[in-house]
């Protein structure tokens, strides 16, 4: 049978050993599924494309993609991204990390490409966990949530990783589920056409650690409660403060037009260049 | 081999009946791929798919596939396939 | 060539863009912060890129991004950043990429005294990052030598697909000397090796060249795969035991076998003495000094100077201390290298002429353990 509408196999590496290495009803899977069919989407060369991810079970995902793809350190992926991006500003870096990976160990690293508005897309799947470590809480771990350093339940208020970009500076954040694959593949999209910092929250889920520790079921059971606990942007204003609770919002919550930093760093060495009698 | 009247009778989803007209898709499943996770199953909206008894995906009701790409849009591990079937 | 009266620092910016380094990440720290201003200035004029990253650990990660880019990539810090640095540094040598990182040490531990100088980081550039690791590390004695030196570590990082440590200290990092530089047209310059095969047979850590992989640059049409976990030639995560213990006896290899090659050092009347001293870095100029006045009292005395402070040069230590009564180790730590010299000539030959505080060892203190007094 013809593959024509199934090309999102052309990306992926036929060196590499498959089915992939996430728990079964995983939604990392279900990123990568809607990250490929954006790319494929948008038209990009393979060659044009670099990947790079930090450590933990969404850290897994660059290995199996047929692009120049980079497994770095535990919170990193961003610097490392920095350098490669300035290095190749035509390349289109995507930068792939968890929560924990992005906004705690990474969280310095965030802000600040961020604040730069590098031309680097991040993809941060939100799965309110460290996962592969085996459960532990993560910054984004709802209060009273158990977790296996949190036995008790969190304690501690969630980062807003959308907000957060934004109060630093990237050009473009959206957040969606991997229930709602579709409207993620959209935003993934955009994200990556955008020129300048941009940013996806991917909302997931970990059925094996968090799920299992609450009671929250399995894949389809947490894949349920995504889609009924969260709301679209556009329909936030019709909702009580009772109603809206801890819902999760979707939608495009911030795009705007700003200098993206590789440009101005060139029209930096033009300058000087130029000043130098043109060498 | 799988028992089909009881993975029909185990289908877990609500189903719609399938409209008469509109378009039609093929499922494929590649085996080798799917973790029997159960996902693509449980929210087919026409109940073209169920679990045999390897928790594995079978379509069971192949007519009423409309392409809706719910499946392989969600499937974890890019082990479902549908394709549109052109009239 | 010009002749000019240089900084240590300057001469190392100068030599990074000699050797054709392209691109700087790092952190202001002191006594190093002469080196990233510098390259702030100088890069952007040959085309090169210059960011200040928010911390050490991003700069040395940026790096190691820019060189998967193409670029030849260098970072410049000090103790506390060098401390940061470490994680990276090990991904460095995991990874295969070229990089080098400049450490002017300061008086530590700990944020210690940062005006001061030390050679307190010696261990730590052989040991800091965890793991079993190759590492070359090299130390200059004056400012031509900072200049030298630093090309020699790009030529290494890129031939031997390594991370490469220039080891100064605050006096030969913030001294002045007269310097000879030369054009920058007559300057060897050693690129990494490229890829030969056509994309699809590339494999970034395959061995059927030698025990250096060819390096393709994202971009470039080889798309492949780098991680920080143990890999297989094809460059995924493995945890086969025989693709481990290859990458563990290739990477070891690729120095272990290039000890001629990698392992510079300077001699001076060597010939059995009875007294070797062997030193570097700034404790080599007091050394230097030592030498000649223990001579003119008419004291048999020979000097190694070693540039290449990892590998260590075992063989030659094992040769000298064949003939050698006494050797002597100056060092601005309370006896780092002196470890080394002691594995491999014997506790009982070697005198450690040591200072931690921050001050230069003194030619006389030297002279004082070469007279055995």
């Amino acid at each position: 049978m013809s593959q024509q509408e199934h090309t999102a196999y052309t990306y992926l590496r036929p060196t590499k050993k498959f089915p992939n290495v996430w728990c079964a009803g995983c939604g990392i899977g279900i990123v990568m599924g809607a990250l490929i069919r954006a790319i494929d989407k948008i038209g990009l060369p393979k060659d044009d494309v670099a990947l790079v991810s930090g450590i933990g079970c969404t850290g897994r995902m660059p290995v199996y993609m047929d692009f120049n793809t980079i497994h770095t350190t535990h919170g990193r992926a961003l610097a490392f991204a920095t350098g490669l991006k300035l290095a190749r500003p035509s390349l289109k870096v995507i930068a792939i990390m968890g929560d924990g990976d992005a906004v705690a160990i990474g969280g310095n690293h965030f802000i600040h490409a961020a604040r730069r508005n590098i031309g680097i897309c991040s993809i941060v799947v939100n799965n309110s966990i460290y996962g592969m470590t085996g459960g532990q809480y993560s910054p984004t771990t709802p209060i009273g949530g158990r977790a296996t350093t949190a036995p008790y339940g969190n304690i501690e208020p969630s980062m807003p990783i959308c907000e957060l970009a934004i109060a630093a500076g990237a050009a473009y954040a959206a957040r969606s589920t991997v229930y709602h694959a579709v409207e993620l593949e959209r935003y993934i999209e955009q994200a990556i056409r955008k020129d300048g910092f941009s940013l996806v929250e991917a909302v997931s889920y970990c059925h094996t650690t968090y799920g299992r520790l609450n009671k929250l079921g399995t894949p389809v059971d947490m894949m349920r409660q995504l889609k009924e606990n969260s709301v679209s942007i556009n329909a936030v204003d019709k909702l009580t403060p009772e109603e809206m609770g801890t819902k999760i919002v979707r939608g495009v919550l911030h795009n705007i037009d700003k200098p993206e930093y590789t440009a101005v760093y060139d029209q930096l060495i033009a300058r000087v260049q130029g000043s130098q009698g043109g060498a | 081999m799988t028992d089909v009247p009881a993975a029909q009778a185990a289908a877990t989803t609500e189903s719609k009946p399938a409209a008469k007209k509109g378009p039609r898709g093929q499922v494929t499943v590649f085996g080798n791929w799917c973790k029997g996770c159960g996902i693509c199953v449980a929210f087919c909206p026409t109940g073209v798919l169920a679990l045999d008894t390897d928790d594995r995906p079978i379509v069971v009701q192949a007519e009423k596939c409309t392409a809706c790409h719910w499946c392989d849009t969600h499937c974890p591990d890019l082990a479902i396939i549908v394709k549109k079937i052109e009239n | 060539m010009t002749v000019k009266l240089m900084q240590g620092n300057e001469a190392v910016a100068w030599g990074a863009i000699a050797a054709g380094c392209r691109f700087y990440a790092g952190y202001p720290i002191t006594p190093s912060t002469e080196i990233a201003e510098m390259l702030s200035r100088e890069l952007p004029k040959v085309g090169g890129k210059f960011i200040q990253m928010e911390d050490e650990i991003a700069s040395l990660a940026a790096c190691i991004g820019a060189s998967v880019g193409g670029l030849k990539s260098m970072t410049a810090t000090s103790g506390p950043g060098f401390s940061l640095m470490m994680e990276h540094v090990g991904y460095a040598a995991m990874t295969e990429v070229p990089v080098v990182v400049v450490d002017v040490q300061r008086l530590g531990p700990s944020t210690g005294q940062p005006t001061s100088a030390s050679q307190g980081d010696v261990m730590q550039a052989r040991w800091g990052t965890h793991g079993d690791h190759p590492i070359i590390a090299l130390s200059p004695t004056s400012v031509t030598q900072s200049f030298d030196l630093t090309i020699k570590a790009f030529n290494y990082s890129e031939k031997y697909r390594t991370p490469v440590i220039l080891l100064l200290d605050e006096v030969v990092g913030h001294m002045r000397e007269k310097f000879n530089m030369p054009d920058f047209e007559t300057v060897e310059c050693v690129e990494r090796i490229a890829a030969s095969v056509p994309p699809e047979w590339y494999k970034p850590y395959g061995d059927s060249f030698s025990d250096v992989p060819p390096m393709a640059s994202f971009g470039d049409g080889y798309r492949y795969h780098i991680t920080g976990l143990f890999h297989d030639p094809m460059g995924y995560p493995t945890q086969r035991l025989d693709e481990i213990d290859a990458w563990i006896e290739r990477v070891h290899r690729k120095v272990d076998r290039n000890l001629q090659d990698i392992i510079l050092y300077e001699e001076d009347g060597l010939d059995s003495n009875q007294t070797v001293v062997v030193s570097y870095g700034a404790s080599a100029r007091s050394a230097r000094h030592a030498v000649k006045l223990a001579r003119q009292r008419r004291t048999k005395v020979g000097l190694l100077t070693l540039i290449t402070i990892w590998p260590f040069a075992e063989d030659l230590i094992a040769r000298i201390a064949h003939t050698a009564k006494r050797i002597v180790v100056p060092e601005m730590n309370l006896g780092q290298l002196a470890l080394e010299v002691e594995r491999v000539a014997g506790r009982n030959k070697v005198v450690r002429v040591n200072r931690a505080n921050g001050e230069m060892v003194s030619p006389q203190m030297i002279l004082e353990a070469i007279e055995g007094r």
